[in-house]
């Protein structure tokens, strides 16, 4: 194999960037000269300006504490002295596994993951395929339906936690009325993660719909007419056209729909009530007690570590799976 | 010679197809099942409390303010109120401000690195948020903001988020149009503010609304930064109500709709933008 001589001079004046074949010897510019030319650019200021907040504000408020998320989680932190706090390894997973309640958090996010995640798609599909196709009222439709994502989370609990009440609630008085029995809705361990769920559902499902449809709109018209005069029916134009074409959506509505379902906390926490039990002792809420009521920091930040961990390799395999490889 | 011309075309018969009737049925039971709660709601915060437990009829026998009364006096809500706006306001003041900054920069210059600094800022969204809240609380406390609004407000200056859709817009610029003024002699700060944040009004508007809404709502982290009533946001506050006044469904209902009305007629007015702002992170590409 022949060694390229480092000081061959045509590779001398690629370097300078200029062309070799040009035979002509382009002395190099002077360093201190382009700096100069670089300072005195007031493109190069502005961009300073803006970058160096933007970089200081990052590292403070977001790398400084990811960096320091997995120092503290093979620590015993100490509140009151954080620099004396001994290295223990991956004891703080160990008192984790040991923890009775970690498992159960473990098992009600992944459920609650799994029915948000079941439930949500199959219905924002068959809503916006609604709302896509319907001849009128598109707006109108789509704005009732998305009325539930603006208002505020905690609002809603309470109105739902007061009209699910089991006694004097509005949902039994309904029920009661159509001469069914009462049901015991957050009140109870066994009904109590499906409502949950139900309501957070109730909730999210319009960003959902709001994004599919956008996605079907985009599709282009020719395509589905070319179906048509191939004389498809709707059934068939919706699994062979809609919704190989949505893949792109459809990848990012599955990825923030399973980032969001397995990082529940205002929903669970506020709508637990004594009847529910620990069925509603999501991960989220395990970590937030590990901190703030235990004050066992290091516990708290293994556990939150674990759900990265989770939620990254869900939606690589997301992403591995369904990620469409090909565009229109 | 005269042609005659039909006047009007034969009417065309509306054909009112069963798939269209479906639709508008399916659409309509859904549009109901997400608006009755609020008018449920909205229309028992009405009830004076004997009311509220007893009765099942939609509309109040006996009108009254009791229960928006009561949540003014007993607990801290026009504190909260304020609290609310102040936290939220900044940020996406902030927000909006920084992220067509940054994504200004990183759409339109080129500098060394520029690509992996911007995948690095994005490689944050990854990050779900329990990992960095132990870290953070501390930060925060050790930098002199726990237990005050700045504490929520500093951690909402700037938003990757934010950066990536204003990134996504900027690209769109021409070019032509920052050279036309930086050759009429425009400093970079006056072609930011002159030309490219006129121009970027729409993706800002939906960013401010998404902001906004963000942390009008925002719960766990206020809940873990402010402490004291006086400090406490509408949302913090509301979550109280559960322990503090955990039968007086009456404040409950009173406390939800101030929460709930008020982003509902912003809504009224510009669902088009909140709704733009959902769309926009779905953008094909």
């Amino acid at each position: 194999m022949a060694k390229v001589r480092t000081d061959d001079p045509r590779l001398q004046a690629l370097r300078l960037g200029e062309q070799a074949t040009a035979g002509q010897f382009i002395p190099r510019p002077d360093r201190r000269a382009a700096v100069a030319r670089t300072l005195r650019r007031p493109q190069f200021w502005f961009g300073v300006t803006v970058l160096i907040p933007t970089l200081i504000w990052y590292w403070i408020f977001s790398f400084q504490p990811i960096f320091s998320a997995f120092w503290i989680a093979v620590h015993k932190y100490q509140v009151l002295a954080p620099s004396t706090s001994p290295f223990i390894g991956f004891d703080n997973f160990r008192y984790l596994w040991a923890n009775p309640l970690f498992l159960v958090a473990v098992r009600n996010t992944l459920l609650w993951g799994v029915l948000a995640f079941t439930l949500t798609l199959p219905l924002a599909l068959l809503l916006s395929v609604c709302l896509a196709n319907v001849a009128r009222g598109r707006n109108l439709y789509q704005f009732f339906i998305f009325l539930p994502v603006v208002v505020s989370l905690v609002a809603i609990t309470l109105l739902f936690r007061m009209l699910m009440d089991p006694d004097i609630g509005q949902f039994n008085t309904i029920l009661n009325a159509l001469g069914l029995h009462s049901w015991t809705w957050l009140s109870d361990s066994s009904s109590a993660l499906p409502t949950a769920v139900g309501i957070g559902v109730w909730k999210g499902i319009g960003g959902t719909v709001v994004l599919l449809t956008a996605g079907m709109l985009n599709i282009p018209a020719e395509l589905q007419d070319a179906a048509l005069v191939d004389g498809a029916n709707e059934w068939q134009r919706f699994w062979k056209i809609t919704l190989p074409l949505l893949s792109h959506t459809l990848v990012l509505v599955m990825v923030l729909l399973a980032i969001g379902s397995l990082q529940e906390f205002t929903l669970p926490q506020l709508l637990s009530t004594s009847g529910a039990g620990n069925s509603l002792y999501v991960l989220n809420i395990l970590i937030y007690n590990e901190a703030f009521q235990n004050l066992r920091f290091g516990t708290a930040t293994a556990a939150a570590l674990l759900q990265f961990a989770f939620i990254l390799v869900i939606s690589m395999v997301q992403l591995k799976l369904i990620r469409p490889k090909w565009s229109y | 010679m005269a042609t005659t011309y039909p006047t009007a075309l034969p009417p065309r018969r509306r054909s009112i197809s069963l798939g269209q009737s479906l639709m508008h049925i399916f659409l309509f039971v859904w549009c109901v099942i997400a608006v009755a709660p609020f008018i449920w709601s909205f229309l028992a915060s009405f009830k004076p409390f004997r009311e509220l437990v007893s009765s099942q009829d939609l509309f109040p026998h006996t009108w009254t303010l009791n229960g928006y009364r009561e949540i003014f006096n007993r607990a801290h809500f026009l504190t909260a109120v304020r609290n609310s706006i102040i936290s939220a306001v900044s940020v996406t003041v902030a927000t909006c401000f920084t992220s067509a900054a940054v994504g200004y920069v990183f759409a339109k210059y080129r500098f060394w690195g520029k690509e992996q600094l911007f995948t690095l800022l994005l490689a944050t969204l990854m990050v779900p948020f329990a990992v960095v809240l132990v870290p953070l609380y501390i930060t925060i406390y050790k930098i002199g903001l726990g237990n005050s609004l700045g504490g929520i407000i500093v951690t909402g200056f700037w938003s990757t988020f934010g950066i990536f859709l204003m990134r996504q817009f900027m690209e769109t610029i021409p070019f032509e149009l920052i050279d036309a003024a930086r050759i009429d002699g425009a400093s970079e700060w006056r072609i930011f503010f002159r030309i490219v944040l006129p121009l970027a009004t729409a993706p800002l508007a939906a960013l401010a609304i998404f902001s906004f809404l963000g942390n009008w709502d925002s719960y766990l982290w206020p809940l873990v930064v402010l402490n004291s009533p006086e400090k406490q946001t509408i949302p913090l506050i509301l979550s109280g109500l559960r322990s503090l006044y955990w039968t007086r469904y009456d404040m409950w209902t009173a406390g939800s709709m101030l929460t709930v009305v008020p982003i509902m007629i912003l809504y009224a007015f510009a669902s088009k933008w909140f709704i733009r702002g959902i769309a926009m992170t779905g953008i094909k590409g």
